[in-house]
């Protein structure tokens, strides 16, 4: 019992930080139907840049929203220069090459600049673990679930109730009728970016004190949000938090009764599966047009 | 008449025969230039290993030069990125054989990348020198015929059964568990770790493995924890094993732990002061006593590299380091003896290397037709150290100083 606690922790820890950046890819698809496929190195950047703000003398809390801002600033450049020129005729595919193309670069640079080796995010929140029934917890981890609820509930509100919000959904039901109606779709995509990258970068500055900052930490987290959102279907967003949590759940007690060296072979096979038989996701719509 | 004519065409027979045989030579008999090419990860998730080679291999190689080179000739040092990539590290293998035609290859720290140069390099005829990569069968080749390749470094299959005896002496019930990487690496070590515990009577309580990345490893910790496992042989690196320290912490659960040499400096300082007390198996350690040739290898070190290495803490990859330091002392003796800068009497040489350098007393370095015997290291040279308030030291100067 203790042990299947502890999974479920750990389980709904890590399925937070997967549902967290999944909701940053359904926030870029919705926008353009184009993802940054390197979004891992987004969250990467979330963590790294806290810690170096932090090596120069900046306090914990304004290094979290100084390294959050930054990367979500970045990722928008990167829609701005790396998706949408590639993006301007129907399916077009190029920014799929140009994404994975600058988060290499990035993953690079910060490799050059910041070293190989992870480093410390230092929080007074991972000095000693809850005990919850036998089982334990570190603080920082038990606000990823509570950081993924407020965002899933703030991204709802942000979506129904902003005027940017409105005009953003706007464009993801139709990009030429939002133009016509006077709305900016370059600019709610660029927004969109840039609020994709927010969730990303926060997710990093969350999860880093607890798996530590490296300049690769963001790959698996990267493909892992990916594959959640194509699970859930990527243009549903309580779907994709679903999922997230449901995959991550998952993935422990794979590791714990099944194999902990074939997890990532079980869950790629499992989606694989799951896109055979829901072919627009879990939760997605399948599209219909008047003929 | 006749006498001179026959005598033309034997000199232009001879001639052309000359010719011939020069153009079929390989290249490997042919002179080389004096430089030393090395392929390791300048990029990448070990690039940390990869910066303190090129640390210790140019500070070395400065005070070589400084001395009036080798043979007469400043020795060189040519870097190429290989990514951690076998096939990357194959290329280039090429250029340093072939186009840059280097003396001599150094290798980085990834066996897998080691193994994949095994055909390449006698293809070539181009000796090789690992300092880090310590795969058994980096060495030991399959087919019992490695020529060209040398180490001086760790050998897995004499660290397994160093890791497993020094386990059975801090086990309190006698419960050992492994816990490896899912890699080439890692995988590798299985068989030799099973090997040295049956020879130990040891029988292994748990085996578990984790992926690169893994964020969490509390089911493996939770079997063995459950399975009694009072000491954990480690066989990974800085970023998991800093995982699985945190999963442990989570279920407070605290064997010990005795590693392989995966664990640098650079863990110590990620995960603070769950580092202490961990155990690693290495050659050298800097933070010790010094004799004054590793001290004036250190203070080199630190003169050139002053941004980098401040102090002996700062030296990431302790055993390494001197690994390498040790090695390109004996690739500069095997010159001299080769006499020449040609890679098959330079590879000849090195059976002939008797030299003292900072981990041990290499006579000879390396014996030649036995293909184990290509590692210059050998397990009587291996220390034990500990983590200890956040540095890397020599066993006997922590509390958990049961001499090895």
């Amino acid at each position: 019992m203790e042990a299947i606690l502890q999974y479920l922790l750990t389980g709904l820890s890590v399925g937070s930080v997967y549902a967290m950046v999944g909701l940053g890819f359904y926030v870029m698809w919705s926008a353009a139907k184009a993802v940054n496929f390197n979004f891992g190195d987004i969250v990467m950047l979330g963590a790294v840049l806290t810690v170096v703000l932090m090596d120069v003398g900046v306090p914990l809390l304004p290094a979290c929203l100084g390294a959050v801002a930054a990367a979500a600033l970045l990722a928008a450049a990167i829609e701005r220069g790396f998706v949408r020129p590639f993006n301007r005729e129907a399916n077009a595919i190029g920014w799929m090459l140009t994404t994975i193309a600058v988060g290499t670069m990035i993953e690079s640079a910060t490799t050059a600049l910041f070293g190989s080796n992870p480093r410390r995010l230092e929080t007074p929140l991972v000095e000693a673990p809850l005990r919850i029934g036998g089982s334990g917890i570190y603080p920082q981890e038990l606000l990823l679930p509570v950081a993924l609820l407020v965002v899933a509930v703030g991204l709802e509100f942000f979506y129904r109730r902003t005027i940017t919000g409105r005009a953003m959904r706007a464009v993801a039901y139709n990009r030429t009728a939002a133009g016509l109606v006077g709305i900016d779709a370059d600019r709610m995509t660029l927004l969109s970016f840039g609020l994709a990258g927010l969730l990303g970068a926060l997710s990093g500055v969350l999860i880093g004190p607890v798996i530590q900052a490296s300049a690769t930490m963001g790959a698996i987290i990267g493909l892992k949000g990916f594959l959640v959102a194509i699970i859930a279907g990527i243009a549903n967003a309580r779907g994709v938090v679903i999922a997230g949590v449901l995959y991550g759940v998952s993935e422990k007690f794979i590791e714990a009764y099944l194999s902990t060296a074939a997890r990532d072979a079980i869950g790629f096979s499992l989606m694989v599966l799951l896109l055979l038989l829901f072919p627009q996701g879990l939760f997605g719509k399948a599209e219909f047009k008047k003929v | 008449m006749a006498g001179r004519l026959w005598t033309v065409l034997a000199r232009r027979t001879a001639m052309a025969a000359a010719v011939a045989g020069a153009v079929a030579l390989p290249a490997a008999a042919q002179r080389a230039e004096p430089c030393i090419g090395i392929s390791m990860e300048v990029t990448g998730p070990l690039a940390n290993q990869g910066l303190m080679l090129r640390i210790t291999l140019e500070t070395a190689l400065e005070k070589i030069n400084a001395a009036g080179g080798v043979l007469g000739r400043p020795l060189r040092l040519v870097i190429y990125d290989d990514v951690g990539e076998p096939a990357r590290a194959v290329d280039n293998a090429r250029r340093i054989g072939e186009r840059d035609n280097c003396v001599v290859m150094f290798g980085g720290a990834r066996t897998p990348n080691a193994i994949a140069l095994r055909e390449p390099l006698a293809e070539m005829g181009l000796p090789w020198i690992g300092a880090i990569s310590a795969g058994t069968a980096v060495i030991e080749h399959p087919n019992g015929k490695n020529e060209w390749m040398f180490r001086v470094s760790m050998k897995d299959r004499w660290v397994t059964g160093y890791l497993i005896d020094q386990a059975k002496a801090r086990s309190a019930s006698g419960k050992i568990g492994f816990v490896y990487e899912g890699t080439a690496w890692g995988q590798g070590a299985l068989p030799d770790i099973e090997a040295a515990a049956r020879r130990a009577g040891v029988t292994l309580a748990g085996r578990e493995t984790f992926n690169i990345g893994d964020q969490d490893m509390s089911a493996q910790m939770i079997r063995l924890r459950d399975a009694g496992v009072d000491t954990i042989v480690l066989w990974a690196v800085d970023r998991e094993s800093a995982n699985m320290l945190r999963s442990m912490d989570r279920i407070g659960y605290r064997p010990k732990i005795v590693s392989a040499w995966g664990l640098t400096t650079a863990f110590a300082r990620a995960v603070g002061p769950l580092a202490e007390g961990i155990m690693v198996a290495g050659t050298f350690n800097w933070n010790g006593p010094l004799s004054p040739e590793a001290q004036a290898a250190f203070d080199a070190m630190k003169a050139k590299f002053p941004d980098r290495i401040r102090t002996t803490a700062d030296m990431e990859q302790p055993s390494a380091m001197a690994n390498a330091w040790d090695a390109v002392h004996m690739l500069a003796e095997a010159l001299k003896i080769a006499g020449a800068y040609d890679r098959t009497r330079l590879r000849d040489a090195f059976y002939r290397v008797n030299y003292t350098g900072l981990i041990a007393d290499y006579r000879p370095a390396f014996i030649k037709g036995n293909q184990e015997r290509h590692d210059a290291i050998l397990a009587e040279h291996y220390k034990l150290q500990a983590f200890h308030n956040g540095m890397l030291m020599p066993i006997e100067a922590t509390p958990y100083g049961m001499r090895n």
